[in-house]
């Protein structure tokens, strides 16, 4: 059909663009004027469409004003702790000559894959005040009371830098890395001194760089959800988004106060990712030419084995010792710091997968994982391809809408989906079609960064010889595009899956009743079943994406394989 | 100006560019280029970085949809801004080799240069055929079964070429294939493209800002700048007969003599200009008008410095030597001559020190007048 690919050539773009463009903007926008409606609903809380318009929610909010105060603390703790974390790392890894350098930088991707839950499950078990394992030795040596209290601010923000520590290492470690090392070369060659040179050159190059993973750290952590309502929660902490959470699933549910809470809470996470984006886009990463250079460790003698250790000390809390006490929790009767022959059973992980409710939310689990990551990388990669590819007119817009969803808590945005879809005519409402959709809509940052980042590294006239070469656009994204893709694509394919698998703010307040999936699922087995069998489920929960993942891995690489090879 | 005027095409015209105008945006990357190539000719698109060459080189290919204008390819209309006519690339019977190479990382050398046959369908056999003969000419032969990531920049470059050529296109469009080369490798590749094109025959256009390039393996040149061409003419002609201050310094180095007409001395076949400081520089016109200041260009080789007064009557006078660098194949001297600098290249085996008084003289033929 040559009409036909003389039409793809140009496919009408203002048409595309516009059907595109509408959309994203329906499916992104469409919770967030519901969420706007409801916060602005004074009459019946229950009413809808709303009977009285007013700001009284928001007015009302001055009474929640220590919610907001313990938002701040703990976010900030947090955004400080992680980001000391991510710049000590991040230089001893990219500057230092740490053995293991190449290995210990993989490694660093674990923190995020433990997840904030199973951290806070864990440290919980580690540092809850009366029977955490660490304060139950502490009162075996003849102590009184406690060491440490995991359930205070300062808990809660540990747990989450533990876990964002990974998350800021990344982004200041590219910074570092992406700094031309002939800059610090000249001023040493110029007679500054190795001191002035950190102080003078360095550190000023690296600022912008930390500054923005600092924003970004803060603005995850103001819309974080599940370390704080593990840890706050029995304790009557909250921050803004355990007591939206609370506000919705009380007996009378106050939707309109919730509403005002999360467009306040959005609000700010959008400055921030506003203010990041500005920083970004400035070009304030003078550091990164473009141009080749060899990456280089100084020599730091003796004191490497010290910086081979902090890295260390760091998985272990961070990994090991969450993902052992999890473990060693599971296999007890009674979780006990002190190990009895007697106490040890198997019993846990037995009821755990025996129980219907436990076995059909995994499997759901599973299922929406898969959806979400083969419709997700069509659909996202089709996007990436528009946004830097096609040249349309309007692309960037389409790109903002697109990315817009990282500004919104997942929380905040499912209070708004599930405003909308309840209301919407096709019933989707409880299925997990909307979770579906969910996952699809919340995770589009997630994978067209990704594949972007690959998208953007294929030079543009790889494509363009094809089409000189007189392919078809069929043949040249059979041909070029997707196989120079295959790695973002894989990668994309992976990140999805693991985090719809592991999502827990969307899925929380939009899984219905006889369609449960397995984050939430473990939330409520903390909260009304024991903790020993808790622990097994987030266990066989991890177990399952690390076999699924394997699986993916293996197929994608068959399925994927060029020719040539 | 546009240069349909100012010649006529010595072929069939195997492209015709009508009035093209390219826009980004708001910036206008071509104005109104109107030339033709003729079949089997080779012809280069000269001039500075952001002149529009390489736009009106995608403009030709299909990648680059234009604002204006018509393009013809073998008779056939590819693009018409008044039919809305864009022809997509891969419907162009064209081929080109990238800046960048675009060599797929993916594919083998053999995979790479069989793509457009595959494209076309043609029978294993066939394809066997025709690549081993286009890696012949660009000499890889042995490298067919390598993987394309390891391949060096040189090797990347004759890939290139012979995925470019081997299914025979029409036309064969070059975007600056050389630049990335390192300056010897771009020497010889040079020689080896010119034999290629002359053995293929197949019509191109070519790109680039180097102007030994050009020189070298183009039938015939137009100079670009700021989006409008500047100058269409054979390398040679281009090169003595620069139409104006642009191209007389883009076109190799020269210096611009700018003074006021003295047409009451004219004489000979030549004009005279007087300096701003009562110097006298006769110089040659070539039919070209000027108003009462004017413009010669004189190449820094065509300037010849003497110890002894030269036997000229015309265009002799004393400088003394500023400076002098030595830059092996020659000697660049900077002269103080009638209140200025002048530069000059010659050979010489012989070299004035730094500060020495002696003679500057031109041949009358070597100072052109220049349009303004």
């Amino acid at each position: 059909m040559p009409a036909g690919r003389a039409r793809f050539w140009r496919p009408g773009p203002a048409v595309v663009s516009l059907v595109v463009g509408g959309a994203a903007v329906l499916v992104v926008f469409y919770p967030i004027v519901y969420l706007i409606q409801a916060s602005l609903s004074v009459g019946d809380p229950q009413a809808r469409p709303p009977e009285a318009y007013g700001l009284a929610n928001f007015v009302d909010l001055a009474r929640y004003s220590h919610i907001f105060w313990n938002t701040i603390l703990v976010s900030v703790v947090a955004t400080l702790f992680a980001i000391v974390l991510g710049f000590v790392l991040g230089w001893i890894l990219s500057r230092a000559n740490v053995p293991g350098r190449e290995a210990l930088e993989q490694l660093m991707a674990l923190p995020y894959y433990v997840t904030p839950l199973m951290g806070a499950l864990a440290w919980s078990l580690i540092g809850s005040p009366s029977g955490g394992f660490l304060n139950q030795v502490w009162r075996a040596l003849g102590r009184e009371g406690h060491l440490i209290d995991i359930t205070t601010p300062y808990g809660i923000a540990w747990v989450m830098a533990l876990f964002e520590g990974s998350v800021a290492f990344v982004m200041i470690g590219a910074v570092m890395k992406s700094m031309d090392p002939a800059l610090e070369e000249a001023s040493q060659v110029l007679g500054a001194g190795r001191l002035r040179t950190m102080l003078k050159i360095t550190l000023p190059l690296v600022l912008p760089g930390v500054l923005g993973a600092a924003i970004f750290v803060f603005a995850e952590m103001l819309g974080s959800f599940s370390a704080a309502l593990v840890l706050g929660l029995p304790n009557r902490f909250y921050v803004v988004t355990t007591a939206m959470y609370q506000f919705v699933s009380q007996y009378p549910p106050r939707f309109p106060q919730a509403a005002a809470m999360g467009v306040s809470l959005f609000a700010v996470m959008f400055a921030m990712v506003w203010i990041y984006r500005r920083i970004v886009s400035r070009g304030s990463y003078v550091t990164i030419t473009g141009k080749a250079f060899r990456p280089r460790a100084m020599d730091v003698g003796g004191l490497r084995w010290a910086l081979l250790a902090v890295c260390l000390v760091y998985l272990f809390i961070a990994v090991l010792l969450p993902v052992l006490t999890l473990l060693y929790a599971s296999l007890q009767r009674l979780a006990t710091a002190f190990p009895r022959a007697d106490n040890f059973t198997m019993a846990n992980y037995a009821t755990a997968l025996s129980l219907d409710a436990v076995r059909s939310a995994l499997a759901n689990s599973l299922i929406l994982g898969v959806a979400t990551a083969g419709l997700g990388v069509l659909l996202m990669g089709f996007l990436s391809w528009l946004i830097y590819r096609s040249r349309l007119p309007g692309a960037g817009a389409i790109e903002y809408v697109l990315m817009f969803p990282q500004a919104v808590p997942r929380l905040v945005f499912a209070f708004g989906m599930l405003w909308a879809w309840l209301v919407f005519p096709i019933p989707i409402y409880g299925t997990l079609w909307l979770l579906l959709i969910a996952y699809l809509t919340v995770f589009l940052p997630l994978g067209i960064r990704t594949i972007s980042g690959v998208m953007l590294q294929i030079d543009r006239t790889l494509e363009e010889s094809a089409q000189t070469c007189g392919a078809s656009w069929g043949y040249r994204l059979r041909t070029v595009t997707m196989p120079l893709l295959r790695p973002g694509l894989i990668a994309a394919a992976l990140l999805l899956f693991i985090a719809s698998v592991r999502e827990l703010g969307a899925s929380i307040l939009l899984m219905g009743p006889k369609a449960k999936v397995i984050t939430p699922a473990i939330v409520e087995s903390w909260f009304s079943t024991s903790t020993e069998q808790t622990a097994a489920m987030a266990l066989l929960q991890t177990l399952a994406v690390v076999l699924a993942l394997i699986l993916l891995f293996a197929v994608a690489k068959r399925a994927t394989r060029p020719a040539g090879e | 100006m546009t240069g349909a005027s100012a010649f006529s095409a010595p072929r069939a015209a195997s492209i015709e560019v009508n009035d093209l105008v390219v826009q980004y945006g708001g910036v206008t990357a071509v104005r109104g280029v109107s030339f033709s190539v003729g079949t089997g000719e080779h012809l280069t698109l000269l001039g500075p970085s952001g002149c529009g060459k390489t736009t009106t080189l995608r403009a030709i290919a299909g990648l680059e949809k234009p604002t204006g204008g018509l393009i013809r390819i073998d008779g056939t209309i590819v693009y018409d801004s008044r039919s809305r006519t864009q022809v997509p690339p891969e419907r162009r019977g064209l081929s080109m080799v990238f800046q960048s190479y675009a060599i797929w990382p993916h594919m083998t050398v053999f995979d790479n240069v069989a793509y457009g046959l595959r494209v076309r369908r043609e029978s294993e056999s066939e394809i066997a055929r025709k690549v081993g003969w286009a890696l012949g000419l660009v000499q890889m032969s042995e490298l067919a079964s390598r993987s394309a990531s390891k391949l060096s920049g040189g090797q990347q470059q004759r890939v290139a070429l012979a995925r470019a050529f081997v299914f025979s296109p029409s036309v064969l469009l070059f975007d600056e294939p050389l630049s990335n080369l390192d300056a010897k490798l771009r020497a010889e590749m040079r020689v080896e493209l010119k034999e290629l094109q002359r053995q293929l025959g197949i019509t191109s256009v070519y790109v680039t800002h180097d102007l030994e390039e050009a020189l070298a393996i183009s039938d015939r040149i137009i100079v670009m700048r700021d989006g409008i061409i500047e100058q269409i003419g054979a390398p040679a002609e281009i090169y003595e007969l620069p139409r104006n201050a642009f191209v007389a310094d883009f076109v190799g180095s020269a210096n611009l003599i700018r003074g006021r007409r003295r047409p009451e001395l004219d004489g000979d076949g030549l004009i005279v200009l007087e300096t701003p400081r009562g110097t006298f520089v006769h110089g040659v016109a070539h039919g070209r008008r000027s108003g009462s200041e004017a413009v010669f260009s004189a190449r820094t080789v065509h300037l010849q410095l003497s110890r002894e007064r030269p036997s000229a009557q015309r265009n002799v006078w004393t400088a003394s030597v500023r400076s002098r660098v030595f830059q092996g194949d020659f000697t660049q001297y900077h002269l103080d001559w009638d209140g200025r600098r002048v530069v000059l290249r010659c050979v010489t085996t012989d070299p004035v020190a730094e500060g020495t008084d002696l003679f500057l003289s031109v041949d009358p033929r070597h100072c052109i007048l220049l349009e303004e």
